[in-house]
């Protein structure tokens, strides 16, 4: 039972952070944090598209800029999309608005993560709290 | 309706022009509001509006200062070096 109940607590973590990555801050609306859901979500997605505006969808380049790739998909698996779109090079940026876009866009999905993980946290913490009571 | 949805694909499929120059680094201010608020989001106990903003508005100031220092410093050693 005691076995069940850790699986349950691994499972439910596990479902905090992928909801947390899908769409920035569903995983705290799912932990019943609408101020901060809300917060995260709007603060993410405005940093993440300004970046797209500035840059356009060409600083998503899953092939050239690999190390911004990996901090950009972290705003969401829908990047990948993004990425598969500019990998054959179709809309080429240079210059100050590929670096400040590729800033805006890897620093949103780097501030996503920190979101997922302070998701992830308080899930723990509300769990154990529920079994100290 | 259609051409307001091509006219807002548009303007994320072309770059925009941004010149390199000192004006330029005020592209910094909207991120470092963004990392303050983000931040703080996850770091606060409760968040009321009030202290929210009061606590965003006092990161944001500390970052900002902390680039200036630091932009001062190097700005002094590269005028030392060149001496």
């Amino acid at each position: 039972m005691a076995s069940l109940s850790k699986e349950n607590h691994v499972l439910f973590l596990l479902i905090v952070g992928l909801l947390g990555w899908f769409l920035p801050g569903a995983g705290h609306l799912l932990l019943k944090e609408k101020k901060r859901a809300l917060i995260i979500f709007a603060t993410i997605t405005l940093t993440f598209c300004v970046g797209l505006y500035v840059g356009s969808v060409g600083v998503i380049d899953p092939v050239g800029a690999k190390p911004w790739y990996v901090a950009q998909i972290m705003n969401s698996p829908l990047v990948a999309v993004l990425g598969h779109l500019t990998a054959g090079g179709g809309f080429p940026v240079y210059g100050r608005p590929n670096e400040i876009g590729q800033i805006y866009t890897g620093v949103a999905g780097l501030l996503n993560l920190l979101c997922i993980i302070n998701a992830v946290y308080l899930a723990h913490l509300h769990r154990i709290e529920l079994a100290g009571d | 309706m259609s051409a307001i949805a091509d006219f807002v694909m548009a303007t994320f499929t072309a770059p925009e022009n941004i010149r390199t120059n000192p004006q330029s680094m005020l592209w910094l201010l909207p991120l470092v509001a963004a990392i303050a608020a983000a931040y703080k989001a996850t770091k606060l106990p409760t968040i009321t509006a009030g202290v929210f903003l009061k606590e965003v508005a006092i990161l944001f100031g500390s970052i900002i200062a902390f680039v200036v220092i630091t932009a001062l410093v190097l700005y002094a050693l590269a005028w030392l070096i060149a001496l």
